[in-house]
């Protein structure tokens, strides 16, 4: 399963900021710009002797494989967090 | 009958072992299999890879730097079929790279049951790290 929802939040000493971002909706937008850009890929994957199913099928399990995925860090005064859902 | 438990009978039946003895071995051959199966079927899969950091820059316990880095395994999968599509000319570029830097690397070997295996060795691994003013401890390990 594609990830759906990010969650980052970004603390400093005396205030914090979490956004939420809608992962679905940008896979949404940029669905018509992987159609358009399938032709170029396709093309230069032929150029490089990739075959495009595999390349297809790689690509397709990094993205599913980012669910899940969670980052924290703090430093004094300082810190990051991401979580992919 | 399994060849086990045959050889077992074929000790009795010579006289190399006596009944009570024959009894323990194949008592014994018969408790192995199921604890083994017990164990694999108690034993979670592994989903994530963590990597937990904790380093005191200053050894007080005041300045603490706390890294918490969950990587799923499917990811780390996928990345390593990845290497598949790289062309061979950038790989043996890659190789020479890590090799100009003083690592034995050789990414044609790179393989996913590498990385299977990698996991199943990966129970839990700690590393402490000492420097000049404070200290450091690495912790990875699958989950």
């Amino acid at each position: 399963m594609i990830p759906l929802i990010a969650l980052m939040e970004l603390g400093g000493k005396h205030h914090s900021i979490r956004l939420w971002l809608p992962l679905f909706l940008v896979w949404l937008l940029m669905l018509p710009l992987a159609v358009l850009m399938l032709p170029f890929a396709l093309l230069a994957m032929l150029l490089a002797r990739i075959q495009p199913w595999t390349a297809l099928r790689a690509f397709s399990d990094v993205l599913s494989g980012l669910c899940g995925m969670q980052l924290e860090i703090q430093i004094p005064g300082r810190s990051v967090l991401v979580h992919i859902y | 009958m399994s060849q086990h438990r045959r050889q077992i009978l074929d000790m009795l039946a010579s006289g190399k072992i006596n009944a009570d003895e024959a009894e323990r071995l194949i008592s014994a051959l018969e408790r192995d299999p199921a604890s083994a199966n017990a164990e694999n079927a108690t034993k979670p899969q592994p989903k994530y890879l963590r990597v937990i950091v904790d380093a005191d820059e200053e050894g007080d316990g005041e300045t603490l730097t706390r890294v918490n880095i969950r990587v799923p395994l499917l990811l780390l999968r996928a990345g390593v079929r990845l290497t598949g599509l790289i062309p061979q000319e950038a790989r043996e570029r890659v190789n020479d790279a890590m090799r100009e830097q003083g690592v034995a690397f050789d990414m044609n070997q790179l393989r996913p049951e590498n990385l299977e295996e990698l996991i199943e060795q990966l129970n839990d691994l700690s590393v402490d790290v000492d420097h000049a003013n404070g200290q450091a401890k690495v912790r990875v390990f699958c989950e």
